[in-house]
This record gives structure tokens, sequence and C-alpha cells, in this order.
């Protein structure tokens, strides 16, 4: 990816701030990677229960 | 919070920035206090966005009724009363501060008027008067950037403050030294009023870091309309006579000099941070050489508890940059995790059509690696557009070619600004050109110009032939 931009829509951008998780981290799973609040929040589920 | 300071915020300026993240922080639970030692609403409300825009507006108004005739209606007479105009804007301006005097009321934000400078880094002196604060927010915002040899008197010779207060009678022959945003939106008020205007610009290029293809068609409609338009050309002194001010311009290339006379000359040369009498080192925050008080993503200055936000933290000089950021700022001082993240900010010129774009220009994204594809829609192939007499311009789409991403448009189009809100949508949605086409528009709109454009990327837009 050009620019090392993380494809991530707001909403998703917040929860993962509010998360205090890395969204490089997250695997989006919408179109070309696109992160959405569902991927941010099943990461954080991982992450606890991992 | 508990302290034992005054305030736990204290906001210096009650610009855009400033009177957001007073709001912001008000509403988050904060006792906050906002310092403004001229007028709320700051630059924007009084002396900039919604002032010129009223201008515009007006200008437009005349310029439409000449047009009218094209389809049947015309004036027996067309008489612009210039005090009556003048009078209605600052009408609009002080509705609107007054708007934000009562938000402020509403909030339970507490306005201190006068000029603030730090004390210390937890104190501020307020004409005399001091108060300290958990947190500051600097708001303090930009001024017009000064040309040598040519000082503005606000008379003949302004900046864009003076160039507000129309004369009466519109002057005959205007200069606007700079072809930038302000510079070309003065230069269509004055020109649609009757006033012949020329256009002078250092660079090779009008409105810089605009989308090449954007600006080239958007200075090709201007100049249609009748204003000229010089680029690489200077402004070296401007000596006022009796028959009108007379101003030596330099051609930058060959350095040839020529005088010519003018009747008001504008003075758009860019904008410069303000932080005169902030007193910003007795806090211990960093002021650039140039006059910025750099920020982080979260607002903060050097000094953690002190944030700058908006003209005087960094350019682009935008209000909506500055609301952004006045947000983010109390949002993390209320302890929230916000920052500014815009994928990107969008820029608008409100002339008719206006020029507006938002993320990438074409050659940004080549530069940045991206491999491009572009698809572009005429505003001539546009239904609505010729319905409403404006067939100028057209949406430019720049598309990364692989995936599809949308990374930027490029509008000239009436109500291109409007437009640029699905646009930067889309961005900030990590869109692609064919989830905007796939998105049903309404017909006949200005805005299914977008869809259109979006097809064009993709070589299969219905109304024009795909090339």
């Amino acid at each position: 990816r050009n620019e090392g931009r993380v494809l991530a829509v707001p909403a998703a951008r917040q929860a993962a701030r509010e998360l205090g998780l890395d969204l490089a981290a997250v695997r989006g799973s919408g179109p070309n990677g696109r992160i959405r609040v569902a991927d941010v929040l099943a990461a954080a589920q991982g992450a606890e229960g991992g | 919070m508990t302290n034992n300071f005054d305030y736990d915020v204290l906001v210096i300026g009650a610009g855009p920035g400033g009177y957001h993240a007073a709001i912001r922080a008000a509403q988050l639970g904060l006792k906050t206090a906002c310092v403004e030692r001229g007028a709320v609403g700051g630059v924007c409300l009084n002396i900039g966005c919604i002032p010129t825009k009223a201008l515009l507006h007006a200008a437009e108004m005349v310029h439409a009724s000449h047009r009218a005739a094209e389809f049947g209606l015309t004036f027996a007479d067309t008489n612009l009363n210039i005090a009556k105009l003048n009078g209605w804007k600052d009408g609009i301006v002080k509705k609107l501060t007054g708007g934000v005097s009562g938000l402020f009321k509403a909030n339970k934000v507490t306005l201190l008027t006068g000029q603030a400078s730090f004390v210390d880094d937890h104190t501020v002196s307020v004409d005399g008067k001091n108060y300290t604060a958990a947190h500051f927010i600097i708001a303090t915002g930009s001024d017009p950037a000064k040309l040598p040899g040519l000082d503005v008197d606000q008379d003949s010779i302004v900046d864009s403050t003076g160039a507000l207060v129309m004369p009466d009678p519109v002057p005959a022959r205007m200069l606007c030294v700079g072809g930038g945003v302000i510079g070309f939106e003065f230069a269509q008020v004055y020109n649609n009023l009757g006033s012949k205007v020329k256009i002078i610009e250092f660079l090779p290029s009008v409105i810089p870091g605009a989308d090449a293809d954007a600006v080239k068609e958007f200075a090709k409609v201007m100049s249609k309309q009748g204003i000229e338009i010089v680029t690489q050309m200077k402004a070296n002194r401007a000596e006022k006579k009796a028959d009108g001010v007379h101003v030596e311009l330099e051609n930058v290339k060959t350095g040839e000099k020529t005088t010519e006379v003018f009747d008001r000359v504008l003075v758009a040369v860019g904008r410069r941070p303000r932080t005169d009498g902030l007193n910003a080192e007795k806090a211990g925050v960093t002021v650039t050489e140039r006059g910025f008080i750099p920020a982080d993503k979260q607002q903060r200055t050097n000094v953690p508890h002190i944030f700058s936000i908006g003209d005087v933290a960094s350019n682009p000089m935008l209000a909506h940059k500055a609301m952004k950021e006045g947000l983010v700022a109390a949002e993390v001082i209320a302890g929230k995790p916000a920052e500014q993240d815009a994928v990107a900010i969008p820029g608008v010129v409100y002339t008719s059509p206006e020029l507006a774009w938002v993320g990438l220009t074409e050659q940004e994204a080549k530069d940045k690696g991206y491999e491009v594809k572009t698809g572009v829609f005429p505003m001539s192939a546009s239904g609505r557009a010729m319905t409403l007499q404006s067939t100028d311009g057209f949406v430019k789409m720049v598309v990364e070619k692989d995936t599809d991403l949308l990374l930027g448009v490029h509008i000239v189009a009436p109500h291109a600004s409007d437009m640029l809100a699905e646009a930067g949508l889309a961005l900030e949605m990590a869109a692609t050109a064919t989830d905007i086409s796939l998105t049903i528009h309404a017909h006949p709109t200005l805005g299914e110009s977008m869809l259109e454009a979006a097809e064009a990327a993709h070589k299969q837009a219905i109304h024009i032939v795909n090339r």
C-alpha cells in the first residue's frame, strides 16, 4: 500500500483509539481490507481472550 | 475535574477553533472560559468566510440578473444600493456572532474580554487581571500577510478586511495581488459589481495546491467572465496619486517593469499566524520562526497541558480544520482518546462556479507512488447544470488503478462546495469509485456528476462518450 494508509472508517478509528488498539494490527473485513467497527471489536475481544 | 485553578480549561481566542473548543469542553463537564480581545466569532465570522460569502452571493445575483435575459427575463433597471449591501452583510455577521455569544451562555462558557498574556504555564493575565487554569487552548488565529512597498490603508490599498467594505462608487480599476482563494473571491465580487479586475500571482500557477487540471479549467472560466489573470508577476510598490494608485509591476521571468494605475488594490498574499501579545515563551511554549505554535495529533504543544489549534497551529488555514482541532483538544483534555485523524481536509473557492477539492491531486497521488486512473465528467453534459445556466467546469476523480480506491475529487461547478461533502465522506469511508457509481444519485442534480465521474473512471459513463 502506498503512503502506508490503513483503510478504516472514522468510527472504527475512534473505536480503536478507545480500546487502545493499533489499527495496523486489525484485520479488515471490508473491501480492500477496509476496517469496520466490528473488526476492531473482534480484534479487541481476541486480544483479551488470547 | 477538581483542582485549585480558576478554570479547567481556558481557551484563548473565540474564532471557529476557539468557540468549538470552549463549547465542547463545557459539554464534557469542564469549567471553561474563553478569552477574546476582539469580536466573538473571530476572523471567519467577522472579517472572513461569512461576510465574503454574503458579498459573493449578492454579486452573483447582479451577474445572474444580466444573464436572465437569455431566458427572457429582463429588468428595466438594475440598481445596487451599496450602503444597503454593506448593511445587509454586517447584519448577517451580527446575527451569527450573537449566536455564538448565546451558545456560550447556554453552555456556561465564561467569556473574558481582553488581550490574554501568559504569566506562567498555568496563568494568563487578561488586561491586568490574572486567571489560572489547568489547561490552555491557544486559538489566536492569523492576520493578513504584509507586502513591503504596499502599505495597507484600508481605503485605496486594502487587505481582505478592507476589501469587505464595498466603496461607493465601486472602483473602476481593481488589482488583486495574490492569485489564491481570497484574491479570486474578491476578484469576482468586484468584477460582477462592475470593476475591471486584474489578478497577479507570483507563482507560475494560481490557487497553489489545487489540482492542475482543475486550476486550468477554473482560470479559463474566470478569464471568460472578464477577470484578467497574470502569473509570474509581482507588485514592487504602490504610490497614491490624484488619478489613482500607481503600482509598479514586475515580470518575475524577464525582470521587465511596468507601472499601472488602479482605483483599489487588494493585498492577498497569504496569512501569518498571530501570537503578538501572547507571551507564549513565559509558559515555555515553542513558537517557530514563522510564528506558528506547532501541535501533535492531539493538538498538544511542547507543554503537555497547553494545546494549540487552528491557523496559529498549522496550515492549511481553514475554519473547518480549526473547528475539528478545537473539538479534538477539548476531548483530549476531558480524557477522551481523540485525535486529528482526518483523511483529507476540503478546500473551496466560493466563486461562481466554485472550485472545490478534497484528497490528493493527480500529481500528489503520483508523487506518493500511486498508479492512478482518472474520471472526468464535464458540467456541459449535465442536464441540471444547463437548467442553471452554468455548464462550465467538471468533476474530476483521482482513483488508484488496481484497487479502485478513491484518492481525491476536484470540482469546478456551481455548488461544488456542497457536492464535496459526498466526496469527503467517501474518502473517510475508504470508498472505491465503484461504491460511488453504485450509489443512486437523484436526477437531475449537480451531485450526480459525482456518479458519472466515477463511471468515467471505469470508461462507462452514460452521458459522455468514453475515451
